[in-house]
């Protein structure tokens, strides 16, 4: 996308930057609006570079297709959001409208009172000492999730697909938080899934000629050693210690693991293979830099092997000793994978080893080193889910993995942080202890944040009703008069118990959702000046 | 056991099955190292339960459990070196499940208390995981999501398994738990130092026992959140077997420690021999009429001999 050049930077003050600011952040956020809830209504988003419309119904999405606004003041307030929300999608999967509607509430109310002579950096203060409030009375909130039905209900709150929120509820409940599953399209119009035993990583045979079973185009070894190495194998003696070594434990099967083996030393290995004496296959090394040296970790604790890595200085074989191989019950591979099952490293040493990996996860705030992390802990977890999801079209199906792949995020954050109660309830129960503070304060500052606080709590669930058509006020007078802990069932039209009728939401979503709506809107209404570039960049960051 | 079968010294009783309704048929049946061997007498003679396979060495027989329905489905299942024996006739014919290659050995086997509707049992063994069967023994698969330590040792199936689903498992480095019919399993909090865990019970109220191989025996009424330890002056070594009464609290509890009966009545406080004048060197207890006083135990020896006392 181009923009029109300006041949000066513009600086632009009160009070054009807020009504700019203004003017973007709700251009933005009422494209957003209509998607939040079980029954949304989706955005049409015409890619002019593609020529193709796309069907959305995810704020995260609808704001990273949205990648600049004509009016440039405006665009700052747009952009702004945007990169909040697509923080949050990246960060947690899910509820990007639900910060939408949040930081819309408080930035109008923040900015109706700022320029009625309020103090913003006063008021971002009170606002974020009420937001810590408000996490805090969610965590009161939050409850575990076990079992395949609950983590079902809880799916079905984000797919709005009943065949599919089953099967992700089982399969969840059966891979754990940390479990690999695949995603692939599927061959017919319903939803398939497959369980698979063990491990398995990229890094095929490295020679089609180990093929032993030639209708499956794979080869199987039982009670194999391994050698786990990302070394680069030129000369066949290089091997001789590690098959010498794997004969003397007993075994008669071995897995080489290696980096790059030469055309010679893959003619020993063909020619040497003999399945009386020494069955031999020979794999590529899995990915690339500490992504390989991790995975070459990984094996170790789960085989009970010693790692040769080159970055370690641990390259030679001559002096291998039996317990620098690992040991399987089953290897195989295929042109494509390889994979183990049945490690028989030591369990209290794999135990520490994930452990270790868990905490790291726990402690790391960098999404990319938490997926990483959780690849890595779900590879050593025993097995791994494929799930093939059909549909009518091929865009049926996009749709639906699109969804799945949501989903299948939050239900890990369920597993791990807990739910607490859904459909905007959760935060409606918030407000008694935000009426709270605005009662014992004197602050007419704190007063007006508590105040923009709990109208914000309230316009998650007036969205969600309105969205299915509803009268929110009509619907909420009732909600109030039923109690804590009640809420409005969008698809029966209830009023009802939500924890009962099994409407829950992921507490780390809803959490995450406020912590950045809350914090994101008091930044916002603390900006004064925007100054303007003179060859503005185009917001392609996501 | 008859003077034909006795074996030798090291022919010891691995494991112990007493018909739900020992009372009536009197039907027993002791896995050894010789095989698997049965009585219709409540153990006073006993006679080769392989007979009708025929085999030319002896099959070493290392678990074996009965259905709690085994008045009308006759189902015996046996765990050997290479998969699980299935009879449905009490143990007159059989038929031999694999449970894949390479051929797994099935150390300890574990049926639903709702077999007769859910079809469930469960196969542990020394180096594959779990495997788990829905359909009466037929068909079996692996189940190991989440079991990071494939040597177990032990299992407890939940007395209201059709309700909750859960089954625990004692391994090498401790504990794990599955609450979806052992389709997956989560670690326990049980202090890894403490394992190998060797035998387990669970109360109907939710108690679990855990017997360890040099750590004595522990208690945990919360699900295995806070921990115990029970006679810890009396039971210092390897808790081999351990049998809970299914009553409410103080439940009595037996275990088999170094070769001997302890029994507590106290839910674990108090612990003293079960019985004067029992034999020494008992590897394999069950209790075929409860823990009550008084009520009978069928105990096998090292020597391959059963005794009911």
């Amino acid at each position: 996308m181009t923009r029109p050049r300006t041949r000066t930077q513009r600086v632009v003050f009160q009070p054009t930057t807020y009504q700019g600011m203004q003017s973007g952040i709700n251009q933005m956020i009422d494209a957003i609006r209509p998607t939040l809830g079980p029954r949304p209504r989706n955005v049409a988003v015409n890619d002019a570079l593609k020529s193709k419309i796309e069907i959305l119904d995810d704020g995260g999405s609808i704001a990273r297709r949205i990648i600049s606004l004509p009016d440039r003041d405006a665009d700052v307030g747009a952009m702004y959001l945007r990169h909040m929300l697509w923080r949050l999608h990246e960060d947690v999967g899910d509820g990007t409208a639900t910060a939408a509607v949040i930081f819309q509430t408080i930035f109008n109310e923040g900015l109706r009172y700022i320029t009625a002579g309020g103090n913003a950096q006063r008021i971002r203060h009170y606002l974020e000492q009420g937001m810590r409030l408000i996490l805090d009375t969610l965590s009161t909130m939050t409850a575990p999730v076990e079992g395949k039905a609950e983590l079902a209900k809880i799916a079905q709150t984000i797919c709005y697909d009943p065949p599919m929120a089953a099967m992700l509820g089982e399969i969840f409940d059966i891979i754990g938080e940390y479990g690999r599953l695949e995603l692939r399209a599927g061959r017919s119009r319903a939803l398939e899934r497959e369980y698979v035993e063990g491990m398995y990583w990229d890094g095929g045979l490295v020679s089609r000629e180990m093929i032993a079973d030639a209708k499956e185009q794979r080869t199987v070894f039982e009670n194999a050693a391994v050698l786990i190495s990302d070394l680069d194998i030129e000369e066949p003696q290089h091997m001789v210690p590690a098959l010498f070594v794997a004969l003397k434990t007993g075994a008669r099967a071995i897995l080489i693991i290696g980096q790059r083996f030469s055309d010679k030393a893959k003619g020993f290995m063909i020619a040497n293979n003999d399945s009386e004496k020494m069955r031999i296959m020979a794999v590529k090394t899995p990915q690339y830099g500490q992504d390989q040296i991790d995975a070459l970790q990984d094996l170790a604790a789960l085989t009970g092997g010693r790692p040769f890595v080159r970055a370690t200085g641990n390259t030679s074989l001559d002096d291998l000793k039996p317990q620098d191989l690992g040991r399987v019950r089953r290897a195989w591979a295929d042109t494509r994978y390889f994979g183990v099952v049945g490690g028989k490293g030591d369990p209290r040493a794999l135990r520490q080893h994930i452990a270790d990996l868990r905490a790291a996860h726990r402690n790391a705030s960098d999404p990319a080193v938490r997926q990483k992390l959780r690849q890595r802990l779900g590879k050593l977890m025993g097995g791994s889910a494929t799930l093939w999801v059909g549909g009518v079209t091929e865009r049926d199906i996009d749709l639906r993995k699109t969804f799945a792949a949501r989903t299948a995020e939050a239900l890990r954050g369920a597993l791990t942080d807990g739910v607490i109660i859904g459909g905007g309830a959760a935060l409606l129960s918030c407000r008694p202890a935000l009426w709270a503070k605005l009662a014992e304060s004197a602050d007419t500052d704190e007063q007006a944040a508590y105040r923009m606080l709990i109208k914000a709590m309230e316009t998650p669930a007036r969205t969600l009703i309105a969205n299915a058509g509803g009268d929110a006020g009509e619907v909420l007078a009732a909600v109030e008069m039923a109690g804590p802990g009640w809420g409005f069932d969008i698809n029966t039209e209830q009023i009802v118990d939500m924890a009962q009728a099994g409407i829950f939401d992921v507490a780390a979503v809803q959490k995450a959702a406020v912590h950045s709506a809350i914090a994101s809107a008091a930044l916002a209404l603390t900006v004064d000046v925007m100054v303007h570039h003179k060859k503005p960049e185009t917001s392609t960051n996501p | 056991m008859s003077t034909e079968q006795e074996q030798e010294q090291q022919d010891l009783v691995y494991a112990l099955a007493t018909s739900p309704n020992f009372d009536q048929d009197g039907m027993c049946f002791a896995a050894r190292l010789s095989g698997l061997y049965r009585s219709e007498d409540h153990g006073a003679s006993w006679r080769p339960a392989y007979d009708a396979l025929d085999l030319k060495e002896a099959l070493a027989t290392i678990s074996v459990v009965l259905s709690p329905d085994f008045a009308s489905d006759q189902s015996v299942f046996a765990g050997v070196n290479g998969g699980v024996l299935r009879s449905g006739d009490g143990g007159a014919s059989w038929h031999i499940a694999g449970l894949g290659a390479p051929p797994p050995a099935v150390c300890a086997l574990a049926v639903s208390p709702n077999f007769v509707h859910d079809g469930v049992i469960l196969a542990g063994t020394m180096e594959d995981g779990i495997f788990r069967s829905g359909d009466r023994g037929r068909l079996w698969q692996a189940w190991n999501f989440g079991l990071l330590d494939l040597r177990v040792l032990c299992m407890v199936v939940s007395p209201t398994f059709a309700d909750d689903e859960t089954i625990y498992v004692g391994t090498e480095s401790g504990l794990f738990r599955s609450t979806n019919g052992g389709r997956a399993w989560r670690e326990v909090d049980f202090d890894i130092d403490l394992a190998p865990v060797l035998s387990l019970a669970l109360a109907p109220g939710g108690a679990l026992l855990v017997g360890t191989e040099a750590c004595g025996l522990h208690r945990s009424n919360d699900g295995g959140r806070t921990w115990a330890r029970l006679g810890r002056e009396t039971i210092v070594d390897a808790v081999n077997t351990l049998i809970i009464a299914p009553q409410p609290a103080p439940q009595d509890i037996l275990v088999l420690h170094e070769g001997a009966l302890l029994g507590s009545r106290d839910g674990g406080q108090s612990w003293a021999p079960w019985k004067d004048d029992l034999p020494g060197d008992i590897t394999a207890v069950t209790a075929p009429k409860g823990l009550a006083p008084g009520a009978p135990l069928l105990v096998g020896l090292a020597d391959g001999t059963v005794k009911l006392v």
